[in-house]
């Protein structure tokens, strides 16, 4: 089987520019899937880092207090006990943030939009800066009390420009309504659709007009050293909570219908349910991203989708190349079965080409893919860039599941199988006498 | 019974709705080690004769004996594998495996089937052969490196390396400027007599004809002279003593 497998292989270098365009074709169609997945496999870590930085945190806590008429306020009054299971727990925390939010309608001159503001210690929240490129303004200007961030695309929408006066219409943590007011200190680069969630104010401020009193807020975030401890960390520091006797929402709830995302069935719990004091819900960022997890999976499936539709042309190419083959070494054919090569040994040599091919191919389409990665990945976008949720520090970054490339080569080389087979049983079911007599 | 041996062997092709009947019931027998001939011209059935002795094609009709045992019966695998045991090939377009050298196309049936020769008995045969070809300078070339006549001395090697009892050679000067095609015929005949291998060669040069010790004369698919070229010599004398 050997003789005939090197036989193959030395086949390939007899039409060279033919078995270069064929392996081109398959390489091409390698490369663009290899992109798509590589993109894919860095998305998801991507997306949930830079969120986790424009929300401060890996693992967060907030707190749930039944106010009057039993209605449930987001606060938290005294965190000793959260900071101490947090330091308990181990987790690899580099610090901890706290945020208060709402969500209310900014108007300027008769003009209206609604957004989140998230009320943070910006004196203490250095990373912000770094991650949120101001277009204009200046982080400086939020020394003063009511300053406001906006990004672009909302301060486009209100026509504001930095120094206005923006007055907010929005709701305390009672459910009063309340009216505030706003100076705009600076203007955020648009990050894309997650633009309008992008409103910063000082946490003070936020809690002033949430009803909150000084020291309370509403969310601690965990900044860990990595997206890659979350899970670890937060189940300790859940255990940590729970062994300390706080009062905590349970982390396993599942939406039983499907419905929601446990995340969102995590939020929903605490309808159905009733306690006194403050109870805590512990989420990460992986469970309010789990729709990233969609995007990433419809990416690899649009990436298994154009492999197969990609493939279905280069293998019509294939099928046609490897019957012209066939027809080309028709007398080699016959004498190879005179001298006593079995029927299997002719498909095996078209069978072994066809692998080779595909062998060759896939790994140039991989090699090249890693190449446009490398060098994709080398150019500097910029923070500032409207898709810099889904970069690494205003780089395009991938990586590369390895079970996913060599998943690609096989399933390559079992379609190029498929596209010589007919071929090759063709070539194997020839008599001698008849190929010898067909000889050019 | 000889090593070799037709019986009322019919061969019918069809030729779109035409049926073409190439050999018409032909019988005769081959004796281990004869150097013969089958003489004929084109069209006369010399090639389909030598295909069906060669078991690469079946008779529609008659039986063909190899060592004395019928093999019309025999499926494609062991038409195949009785091949590569008892029978070489020399093809009238040399036929050799273009990606392959000197050394590795006399080799190659040596790599097929079961039996597997040693490493050192192989390569001590193949460079006999090679050498017995007066190929040695020329082993690692590749056939598009080669003239016919060496391409033919190659593809005699690559006949004999399995030691077969039979080798059948189609038209194997017919490509070959007439000196070349005498020295072939020569290294044949030379074999024949050192190996004692069975040549069976088909032909229609007359020159050529004449070197065999035993000729079958066709014409239109049937058998119209089966001598040894003893009884032929006889004939001739008895014919010019008259």
């Amino acid at each position: 089987m050997n003789t005939i497998a090197n036989i193959a292989f030395r086949n390939l270098s007899r039409q060279k520019k033919r078995t270069i365009l064929l392996g081109s074709a398959i390489a091409f169609g390698v490369m663009i899937v290899t992109l798509i997945n590589g993109f894919a496999g860095a998305f998801s870590a991507n997306v949930s880092e830079n969120f986790s930085n424009l929300m401060a945190g890996h693992i967060f806590i907030s707190g749930t207090e039944k106010g009057p008429n039993d209605k449930d306020m987001s606060v938290i009054r005294n965190d000793s006990s959260l900071t101490t299971a947090v330091e308990a727990s181990g987790a690899p925390a580099k610090y901890i943030t706290r945020r208060s939010a709402f969500s209310g309608t900014l108007i300027f001159e008769g003009k209206k939009i609604r957004t989140n503001v998230d009320g943070a210690q910006l004196d203490k929240e250095t990373f912000l800066r770094e991650r949120l490129l101001l277009k204009d303004g200046s982080w400086d200007s939020m020394t003063n009390e009511t300053a406001l961030i906006l990004s672009e695309k909302i301060a486009n929408k209100l026509n504001v420009d930095v120094g206005d006066r923006i007055l907010v219409q929005m709701q305390t943590v009672n459910g009063q309504n309340n009216v505030g007011e706003f100076t705009l200190a600076g203007i955020s680069f648009d990050a894309g659709i997650f633009g309008q969630m992008m409103s910063y104010a000082n946490l003070s401020y936020v809690n002033e007009l949430l009803g909150l009193a000084p020291g309370e807020y509403q969310t601690m975030g965990v900044m860990l050293d990595g997206l890659k401890n979350t899970e670890v960390s937060a189940t300790e520091i859940y255990a940590r909570l729970n062994e300390a006797g706080v009062q905590l929402f349970d982390r396993g709830v599942k939406d039983e219908t499907g419905a929601e995302t446990p995340f969102q069935a995590l939020l929903r719990q605490q309808n159905k349910e009733s306690w006194e004091g403050v109870k805590y819900r512990l989420f990460t960022i992986n469970e309010m991203l789990s729709q990233i997890k969609q995007i990433v999976a419809a990416l690899d499936t649009t990436a298994a989708i154009i492999l197969v539709v990609l493939f279905v042309i280069i293998m019509v190419g294939i099928t046609n190349t490897f019957s012209m083959v066939m027809f080309e070494r028709i007398g080699e054919i016959g004498t190879m079965r005179a001298l006593g090569v079995q029927r299997g040994g002719v498909r095996s040599m078209f069978l072994y080409e066809a692998v080779f091919l595909a062998l060759g191919g896939a790994i140039a389409g991989i090699i090249l893919a890693l190449i446009a990665m490398a060098g994709i990945s080398l150019i500097n976008f910029g923070m500032d860039s409207p898709a810099f949720l889904i970069m690494k520090n205003g780089h395009m970054s991938f990586y590369l599941p390895p079970l996913k490339a060599v998943g690609n080569v096989i399933i390559i080389a079992l379609l190029t199988l498929l596209a010589v087979s007919s071929p090759a049983a063709k070539a194997a079911k020839l008599t001698p006498a008849e190929a010898l007599r067909t000889q050019k | 019974m000889g090593i070799v041996e037709l019986q009322n062997v019919r061969k019918i092709y069809p030729l779109g709705k035409v049926q073409v009947e190439a050999v018409k019931g032909v019988s005769f027998c081959i004796e281990k080690g004869d150097f013969i001939s089958i003489a004929g011209p084109s069209g006369s059935g010399k090639t389909t004769i030598l295909n069906m002795i060669g078991l690469v094609d079946q008779p529609t009709e008659g039986e063909v004996f190899l060592d004395g045992k019928p093999t019309s019966k025999l499926k494609d695998a062991e038409l195949t594998r009785l091949r590569h045991e008892t029978l070489g090939f020399i093809f009238q377009s040399f036929n050799l495996i273009p990606v392959l050298n000197v050394w590795e196309n006399i080799e190659f049936p040596l790599l097929l089937g079961k039996t597997r020769v040693g490493k050192d008995e192989k390569k001590e045969w193949i460079d006999h052969l090679i050498e017995e070809v007066g190929l040695s300078d020329w082993r690692k070339h590749k056939p598009n490196e080669l003239s016919g006549g060496q391409r033919q001395r190659v593809a005699i090697a690559r006949a004999l390396v399995t030691r077969p009892q039979i080798v059948l050679a189609d038209e194997p000067t017919a490509n070959l400027d007439s000196a070349t095609g005498e020295q072939i015929l020569e290294l044949m005949k030379k074999i024949n007599r050192e190996l004692e291998t069975t040549f069976i060669f088909s032909t229609h040069d007359a020159r050529i004809v004449d070197t065999a010790d035993h000729i079958i004369r066709l014409r239109d698919g049937l058998v119209t002279e089966n001598r040894r070229r003893e009884e032929i010599v006889a004939a001739a004398c008895a014919g010019s003593g008259a």
